[in-house]
């Protein structure tokens, strides 16, 4: 009777077999490990670029560079492999030997020389814990590009692991400062995202400021001091054909592409104000969007291109407004200590950066596009002018430091603040503009 | 003398500048060529040994939760109903600690219709005091071990029969809540290192991934954990759910083999984790 109580009791307290559950509220932020051996070839082939070997070793030098610099990942010393890559290895990897040193990601792939004197970049993507192929694709192209079938590779890695578009295979045109600071020379210079291809667009005779791409990357708009008048220009990176758009007589500056790159939209002064100006590129119509008082400019389109974020001193200092892409509904949205200007739009259409003007500092900051949740990105004597990465995870920006002659250079930050670096260029840089990334 | 060459010079400076400047005033700049980009041509690489395929684990988990899962602010709100009915004892607990546990489990009991996992939860806000990371795993090991006896005792002075059957029973029912969250406070504390979830990504805040682990009594996982139902997916961030929930995958695979005393194997031979990253800065 006791035992049959007990057995009873013992059935009914006793729930069906449970599975445990834990919950993990924290981790830790570390960029991920991520080995990057050499490209395998099957046979070390003469192009144009050097050998498929050397290409292997390079493409993956340039991957891992891309990487490394986003932040979130932290390629390993290639010292540390205990392995190198057979062309068999790279559909199967070793994943042991990966493990052993600890890489989370394993990024390899062969290089190729094909019939017409071009390369084919294979590139793979595995997870090394387990043991899974996470991505894989092929890019084919001259040998002479091979750093873009690199990064478009890096891109490829970038994307898979982190879920969001990557940036690395873009470019930044900006302008090339040199000389004393009253005779400085201006020359419009674009490079690859990470420095390289570096090369000049204009001489220096004339001053050139505010280079801005169209969403085609190929052509560029900025304003030139050429002939001694200060007006809005567009050059075809690919012919080098330059253009001067507005001839109204007035100053234009601060042009910028409409998202669809149908419009341009910049600002023009006359009789002392400076007001907001789009141009349809097809027939040349201009239609007026702000009508004073004071100086309304540097206007950047919404993503969706239903909006336009700009400033303007109308309410005494400089602050950062929108309105709608028609000119209606014009509202300030910075508020807060000092000064806002120079406001972009993010790719994403979350959040607008701008440069946030203290007395004692310039710095970059962003928002949200109805001006709340403003964020400091940076803390430097004077940054300003922000342009954002095609994938409006990654700012960039020039900062002249402090003192007479301060130098002027390119950096660029994280949207969290983190992680900023120097984007080297031969010459002082300011004023970048970041390209969409390449098709 | 110098003097002289000086002026020169200087007078010749002035030229060059003059010249220069004309030159600036009177021409428009003439465009230096510059290439248009290469094409990159993208291709499809053949299949080789096929690896399999790592997306249809999250793709099948992720999208079909995105209908439930979608309203990742307000998971308050439907909190109440579901807790009632399966859970009459966790009530006092979840109130002391933090509110915030509430909210991360319940969208993931939603998408499950056993009322039997919630209930081991319960114990969490116990885990809350242990939880934190210093925590040494012999000692907690060692605790348990002096828990353990005194559960047994009970059923052990009573007939042969009761043994019997307490033998074919799932140990889990004779433990006590003290020792299962001690339990989980030792998977937390081993997995919550190697958890590297992407903090960056606009929609990291809103998401949890739960998983269902498998695991062999050298503490090594079966194959790979399997996503049981993960919240805060939509239409416009699914490779980014993906690429979440492989972060959970990896903190465990990389952790593995995880280090639980041997004893309670049937009570953590399976084990579900939810990641959450929502109080992380």
């Amino acid at each position: 009777m006791r035992t049959l109580s007990l057995i009873l009791a013992l059935l009914i307290s006793t729930p069906a077999l449970a599975v445990i559950r834990v919950d993990i509220n924290s981790g830790t932020a570390q960029p991920l490990p991520v080995a990057v051996p050499a490209f395998a070839t099957a046979s070390a082939v003469a192009t144009e670029a050097g050998t498929t070997t050397a290409l292997g070793a390079q493409v993956a030098s340039v991957i891992a560079a891309d990487l490394g610099s986003s932040g979130l990942f932290r390629p390993l010393d290639p010292a540390a492999f205990t392995t190198t890559v057979a062309p068999a290895d790279v559909t199967a990897p070793q994943f042991a030997a990966w493990r052993t040193i600890a890489a989370q990601a394993l990024i390899t792939g062969n290089v190729t020389a094909n019939p017409d004197g071009g390369i084919t970049v294979g590139c793979y993507a595995y997870d090394v814990f387990s043991s899974e192929e996470l991505a894989r694709q092929g890019f084919v192209t001259t040998a002479a590009n091979w750093r873009r079938a690199a990064h478009k590779c890096a891109d490829l890695v970038y994307s898979r692991l982190t879920g969001e578009t990557g940036y690395f295979d873009s470019r930044i045109v900006y302008v090339s400062e040199t000389g004393p600071k009253t005779h400085r020379i201006k020359r419009l210079a674009v490079m690859d995202q990470d420095g390289a291809g570096h090369r000049f667009l204009t001489n220096g005779q004339s001053l050139v400021l505010t280079p801005r791409f169209a969403p085609n990357q190929q052509t560029l708009t900025y304003m030139s001091f050429a002939n001694n008048r200060p007006r809005v220009w567009i050059y075809t990176i690919g012919s080098g054909h330059q253009e001067a758009i507005s001839d109204t007589g007035n100053m234009s500056s601060s042009p910028r592409f409409s998202p669809d790159g149908a419009t341009l939209v910049y600002s023009i002064s006359q009789n002392g104000t400076t007001d907001i100006y789009k141009m349809n590129l097809a027939n040349r119509s201009v239609t007026r969007l702000t009508n004073g008082p004071g100086i309304s400019t540097s206007p950047s389109y919404s993503p969706d291109g239903s909006k336009i974020v700009f400033e303007s001193d109308r309410s005494g200092g400089q602050q950062v407004y929108t309105m709608n892409a028609d000119g209606s509904g014009q509202q300030r949205i910075s508020f807060g200590e000092g000064r806002a200007g120079t406001p972009v739009w993010s790719p994403r259409g979350d959040l607008i950066a701008f440069t946030r003007l203290t007395s004692a500092k310039h710095r970059i900051a962003v928002m949200r596009p109805d001006g709340g949740g403003e964020r400091l990105l940076t803390d430097a004597y004077q940054d300003e002018g922000p342009t954002w990465s095609p994938n409006g995870r990654v700012i960039l920006f020039f900062r002249t430091a402090a003192g007479r002659g301060g130098k002027v250079d390119l950096h660029s930050v994280d949207l969290s603040g983190a992680n900023e670096r120097q984007i080297k260029t031969p010459l002082d840089g300011s004023d970048p503009a970041w390209s969409p990334l390449l098709p | 003398m110098t003097e002289r060459q000086s002026l020169a010079v200087v007078g010749l400076a002035h030229l060059v500048l003059l010249a220069v400047l004309s030159l600036a005033l009177t021409s428009v700049t003439p465009p230096l060529p510059a290439e248009d980009p290469t094409p990159v041509d993208v291709v499809t690489l053949a299949d080789v040994p096929k690896i399999p395929t790592p997306p249809k684990p999250s793709k099948a988990a992720a999208p079909e939760k995105t209908v439930e899962a979608t309203a990742p602010p307000d998971p308050t709100p439907p909190t109440p109903k579901p807790e009632p009915v399966p859970t009459p004892d966790p009530v006092p607990t979840p109130k002391p600690v933090k509110p915030k546990p509430e909210p991360k489990v319940e969208p993931v009991e939603k998408p499950e219709p056993k009322p039997e996992k919630p209930k081991p939860e319960k114990p969490k806000p116990e885990k809350a005091k242990p939880a934190p990371k210093l925590l040494d795993a012999e000692a907690l090991s060692n605790l348990l071990d002096k828990s353990l006896p005194k559960a047994k005792v009970k059923p052990l002075d009573t007939s042969a029969l009761a043994k019997t059957i307490e033998k074919a029973m799932p140990k889990t029912a004779r433990i006590d809540p003290r020792a299962t969250a001690t339990l989980i406070a030792l998977i937390r504390s081993q997995v919550a290192p190697c958890w590297n979830p992407p903090i960056g990504g606009a929609d990291v805040k809103k998401m949890t991934v739960l998983l269902h682990l498998d695991i062999n009594r050298d503490g090594t996982v079966v194959g790979r954990p399997g996503i049981v139902s993960q919240t805060g997916v939509n239409s416009g961030n699914a490779d980014y759910a993906r690429a979440f929930a492989e972060t959970a995958r990896r903190a465990v695979l990389r952790c593995a083999p995880l280090k639980l005393p041997a004893e309670q194997y049937d009570q953590w031979k399976a084990v579900e984790i939810n990641f959450d990253p929502s109080d992380m800065g």
